[in-house]
């Protein structure tokens, strides 16, 4: 299957039995956190493993920490090499934050210094753990609260971040919407100075604004509009890519995801699908 | 290479993440969002907690239980990259800090051992099951069993009752055998008595049945061997029955 031109959806424990019973939910693939998974047995290994004949995988991991001053998790890495090998996982992303600092892990995503230095320290720790894994790592835009630190702007540090490392970006269009709206920054300008060529995966998701100031990029609420807007917008701008929605928490019924990942299918129906003119 | 200045700015939030103290010196920080980081991160810890120990959560006093969160994650530096192993921290945490003492509570490290036995039972990795036949003698051949099990010991029976009805009186020794069945992946607890513990340990370890009895006829002071047997039959039978017992090993 080709998943560029199709929408999937993040795996969740919550539906599972919903999503591989029925044919409500039609994804192209399905993404899931291997830290969820690796070392699971009994009956989530049964559901993994109906999931895996089912669709496609991707990966999308949470404790690498790919911007912590600690050293990297090497056993770990490896164990996700090993999940990413019996599953036939083809793609791993991560975010392009801090997880784990000075030997605690936190289990969320904290905002990295957008700084020279960290730009060098994390470009080096991508090529190695690409090196490790024996396949390109794509590093996702996160969504942020404060900056911490900043000597230059969100989109340089993510470019020089990508440019150094050769590395590929997941682009995630909702953060984009939801740190334009926090930091005060207009959305299309931010992604125009992204280096598009090399993004790879496309996520989705919905957020909830919770004052006038600040919107929490929860993954519990539905996509809203000016955020599919953004996605067109973007959609206009890249190559075909595999676009992925992501719903963490307050689940609904299976067919108001289904209706989001068609409303994405159309537009990406519109822009990538077209025929190419007759040279 | 990452600067100095560059950590230090790093383990100022994470440090805010774990102990909510708000830090001086970060740099450049919309300080009116910062506290979204503390209550995000110490929200997942929390919840995960609470999914993990939901008997020990309900049965401690809402303060007492949020101060016990509050140390804990402070404290602690939590080890495993995969957040639903991190429960296991918090009870050796717990253990090692003596909580159970301090809060005079002298069942609390059985409470929450059971609880995360119940989550490690069912989440823990496929152990390959030995081969085994139907067809033996239950004296003289090698009992095959489910190795997905586990069998603990406890100092009051907090698999058996709530954790009001622990007293001094309750107090004594309990053993619980839990395992997960093949294809439904649930998991079953059983109480066996120190008898029976002792019986399922011995043909755990491939020790016959008639061997066993031998020893625990004069190890229990029982001296009537054919009761002895009787019973003990009757124990490996049910737990044939509930496909936990799974016939006998091939050699
Ligand atoms: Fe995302």
């Amino acid at each position: 299957m080709d998943l560029k031109k199709h929408i999937g959806i993040g795996f969740r424990k919550d539906f599972s039995e919903e999503l591989l019973e029925s044919d409500i939910l039609k994804p192209a693939f399905i993404e899931l956190a291997p830290e969820n998974w690796i070392g699971m047995g009994g009956y989530w290994k049964k559901q993994l493993a109906k999931a895996a004949e089912k669709f496609p995988i991707t990966c999308h991991g949470l404790s690498l920490s790919i911007g912590s001053p600690d050293e990297l998790d090497y056993e770990f890495i490896n164990k996700i090499k090993k999940f990413m090998k019996e599953y036939n996982v083809k793609i791993y992303s991560e975010h392009l934050s801090y997880a784990k600092c000075d030997n605690a892990h936190l289990y969320d995503l904290l905002p990295i210094p957008f700084r020279e230095d960290a730009v060098k320290h994390i470009a080096k720790r991508i090529k190695e753990v690409q090196d490790i894994l024996e396949m390109p790592l794509a590093i996702e835009n996160v969504s942020y609260y404060t900056p911490v630190a900043a000597e230059m702007d969100e989109a340089t540090f993510i470019s020089s971040i990508v440019n150094e490392s050769g590395c590929n970006l997941l682009l995630d269009v909702n953060n984009v919407y939801v740190n334009s709206f926090n930091h005060k920054y207009n959305a299309r300008d931010f992604i125009n100075n992204l280096p598009l060529d090399k993004v790879s995966y496309i996520h989705m998701a919905g957020h909830e604004q919770i004052s006038d100031t600040v919107i929490i990029d929860t993954h519990g609420q539905a996509v809203i509009d000016p955020v599919y807007d953004l996605f067109e917008y973007t959609t206009h701008l890249l190559k075909p890519v595999p676009v992925l929605l992501e719903r963490d928490f307050n689940i609904p019924e299976l067919e108001e995801l289904q209706t989001e990942i068609t409303r994405m299918e159309n537009i990406v129906a519109k822009t990538w699908n077209k025929k190419p003119a007759i040279a | 290479m990452l600067k100095e200045s560059t950590h230090i700015q790093q383990s100022k939030l994470a440090e805010y993440c774990r102990n909510g103290i708000m830090p001086k010196d970060l740099l450049g920080v919309t300080a009116e969002n910062l506290h979204h980081y503390r209550r995000l991160v110490f929200n997942i810890a929390l919840d995960t907690l609470e999914t993990a120990y939901p008997i020990t959560h309900s049965f401690l006093d809402k303060e007492v239980w949020d101060k016990l969160n509050l140390e804990y994650f402070s404290e602690h530096k939590c080890q495993t990259p995969q957040v639903w192993r991190m429960p296991l921290e918090f009870y050796d945490h717990c253990v090692k800090k003596d909580i159970q003492s301090q809060l005079n509570l002298p069942f609390l490290n059985d409470l929450l051992f059971f609880e995360w036995l119940e989550l490690d039972v069912h989440t823990m990795d496929d152990i390959a099951y030995p081969a085994y036949t139907e067809k033996g003698d239950w004296m003289n051949d090698i009992i095959a069993i489910n190795p997905e099990h586990r069998l603990v010991k406890f100092s009051y029976p907090v698999h058996l009752f709530a954790p009001t009805e622990m007293t001094d009186k309750t107090a004594g020794d309990y053993f619980l055998l839990i395992y997960r069945e093949k294809e439904s992946g649930n998991v079953q607890f059983m109480d066996v008595s120190i008898l029976y513990a002792y019986i399922f340990e011995q043909i755990n370890n491939g020790v016959l049945l008639k061997d066993v009895l031998v020893e625990a006829n004069t190890l229990f002071q029982i001296n009537d061997i054919t009761l002895l047997k009787e019973h003990a039959l009757n124990f490996i039978k049910d737990l044939k029955q509930r496909n936990f017992v799974l016939g006998f090993l091939k050699n």
